[in-house]
């Protein structure tokens, strides 16, 4: 079965917009003396316009991984380049959707929406405004600009935090966990609303989960981790046609078969994992 | 959109409980003020009319009131709630005027919180009625001493919640606001301070009790005005339904500031606004 699996190969002529070199992570552990290796030897390749789903079980360093390419986690060894230029720290051109929401609750929907331009001093001129307002009718909250997030259930927060990252129109999309936290409902529904509003807008996005189905469903190259320490297993190209939608995808034999190759792959992760504990 | 307000924790509440927590403010206030009446009329009816207690000792509420009514009606209350209030007001302004930016230092830098924050919390710990004799012979005997014990006992919830609010600052948030490249000014301005407010209240409102008692712990020896000095001199002389009454005013004060504290927050912070 796995022979039909192309592992993923050579890169695609254009030059990646996301290119990661041998990246090491690793701790030091004060209380015990010992070194923590979070994520080694990591090499990846993301084009532009590539939505890579990054799976693996908790623990594997998936977080590490994208908060180096964020910059809010320095390397130790190894580094991420994007378009070309070295990441030495936040820029505008990447944005993170947290696992968490990560929303300020003293603010409204619109000024949570703002934070992020507000934050990068993008507030002067003209336009700002319909930008906010744009970004939150975009994601479907339209009527909720000055509920505060405490207000909202964990779906509709997370939809405040999908359009605070992309009013900042960043080129790439972090999102960690997104839908981690949000019931099983809604998550469906925000996965279709997710693949769509990417497809739409054109954005790099690199979607960290742990859920086989949304990885699939969502990718168009699964990044599988392994943990101890966290490092790349496999990549593997989804080669499902787009537009998906969640009833669709689920009945094509491509996914069944991508579903029960990275069953067999987790599966065999979690119990070394098990084992080594 | 009330199906999405957040209502607190489901404790299970059933009965009278459930009953309770879904009354409207009104009805809040009224089931209040029935146990108010309730227990006072309990109380005139074992002290002031089956006499089962020595009403001199615990006088009854209408002794109390007619009390009050002395306190008013011979010039005492005018003459003597001005100064506590005067010397609260002073003390409790300096607790915050001294309490706030320490505490914002205290919980950003973290040498200033190693040094101060034992300091802090031993003179905190200490009961603000062994300051008292101190406190006399470093102002003197007139309100400096009731500002200095008001001042004393007030700046360090103060202080204290404001260092443990900066602290607690929520790590994702401060995260995202890196993300978009907040510098530290900024992240000070639009996420630490916001996140700081509802501490400041919580610690304000547990100052303004610990002020009413560091008041009246300093007039109540050795003071000749205040309300302090009014409770101590009318138990001296017997008229424990006077000393009530100037208790029961200082109580009404304590009371009424937390009040102002929180009506305050919900104009300051109205995200802090409980659904309940």
């Amino acid at each position: 079965m796995a022979s039909t699996i192309d592992q993923h190969g050579a890169e695609a002529s254009a030059a990646p917009l996301i290119s990661v070199r041998d990246l090491t992570v690793s701790y030091d552990i004060a209380r015990t003396g010992d070194r923590l290796i979070a994520i080694e030897g990591v090499d990846l390749d993301v084009r532009e316009g590539e939505f890579v789903t990054v799976l693996g079980p908790s623990g594997c360093g998936k977080t590490t991984f994208m908060n180096v390419i964020a910059g809010l986690v320095k390397p130790s060894a190894g580094q991420v380049l994007v378009d070309g230029e070295p990441v030495i720290g936040p820029g505008p051109d990447r944005a993170v959707v947290f696992q968490d929401y990560a929303l300020l609750p003293w603010r409204t929907v619109f000024e949570n929406v703002k934070f992020g331009l507000e934050m990068q001093r993008a507030l002067k001129g003209a336009g700002w405004r319909e930008r906010v307002q744009d970004a939150i009718e975009l994601v479907g909250l339209k009527g909720f600009e000055s509920s505060y997030p405490r207000e909202l259930s964990g779906g509709m927060q997370q939809r405040v935090g999908l359009a605070r990252a992309i009013v900042a129109q960043p080129r790439i999309l972090l999102m960690d966990e997104p839908l981690g936290a949000v019931d099983a409902l809604t998550r469906e529904v925000m996965r279709d609303e997710i693949e769509k509003l990417i497809a739409a807008t054109g954005k790099t996005v690199l979607f960290i989960t742990h859920s086989i189905e949304e990885a699939i469903l969502l990718g168009d190259r699964i990044v599988v981790f392994k943990s101890h320490p966290g490092a790349i297993k496999e990549v593997i190209e989804t080669g499902l046609e787009r537009p998906r939608s969640e009833r669709s995808v689920q009945s094509d034999p491509r996914f069944l078969e991508l579903r029960d190759h990275l069953w067999d792959a987790l599966q065999s992760e979690a119990t070394a994992a098990a084992v080594s504990k | 959109m009330s199906a999405f307000l957040a209502s607190g924790p489901n404790l299970g509440r059933g009965g009278i409980g459930a009953w309770l927590a879904g009354l409207s403010s009104a009805g809040k206030a009224g089931v209040l003020a029935i146990e108010v009446v309730v227990m006072l009329v309990i109380w005139q009816l074992v002290v002031g009319v089956f006499g089962w207690i020595n009403p001199v000792f615990f006088p009854p509420p209408l002794a109390i009131a007619q009390g009050f009514g002395e306190l008013v009606s011979s010039g005492v209350l005018a003459a003597n709630l001005p100064i506590s209030l005067q010397a609260w007001l002073i003390g409790f302004a300096l607790a915050v005027v001294i309490g706030i930016p320490l505490g914002l230092l205290m919980g950003s830098v973290l040498p200033v919180d190693r040094v101060v924050g034992p300091i802090a919390w031993t003179i905190y710990a200490t009961p603000s009625i062994a300051y008292q004799p101190l406190a006399k012979a470093w102002f003197g005997f007139g309100i400096g001493p009731v500002i200095f014990l008001v001042t004393i006992s007030a700046v360090f919830p103060i202080l204290l919640n404001i260092a443990a609010g900066m602290r607690t600052t929520n790590t994702s948030i401060i995260r995202a606001g890196r993300v978009y490249g907040a510098n530290r000014m900024q992240l000070y301005r639009s996420v630490y301070l916001p996140s700081t407010v509802p501490f400041l209240f919580a610690g304000l409102r547990q100052a303004v009790v610990l002020a009413t008692i560091g008041m009246v712990v300093a007039e109540l020896s050795g003071s000749s005005s205040g309300m302090g000095a009014v409770i101590i001199r009318a138990a001296n002389t017997y008229q424990t339904d006077q000393a009530f009454a100037a208790i029961a005013v200082v109580v009404v004060w304590s009371v009424g500031m937390t009040q102002v504290v929180t009506l305050v927050e919900r104009w300051v912070a109205p995200w802090t606004r409980k659904g309940r």
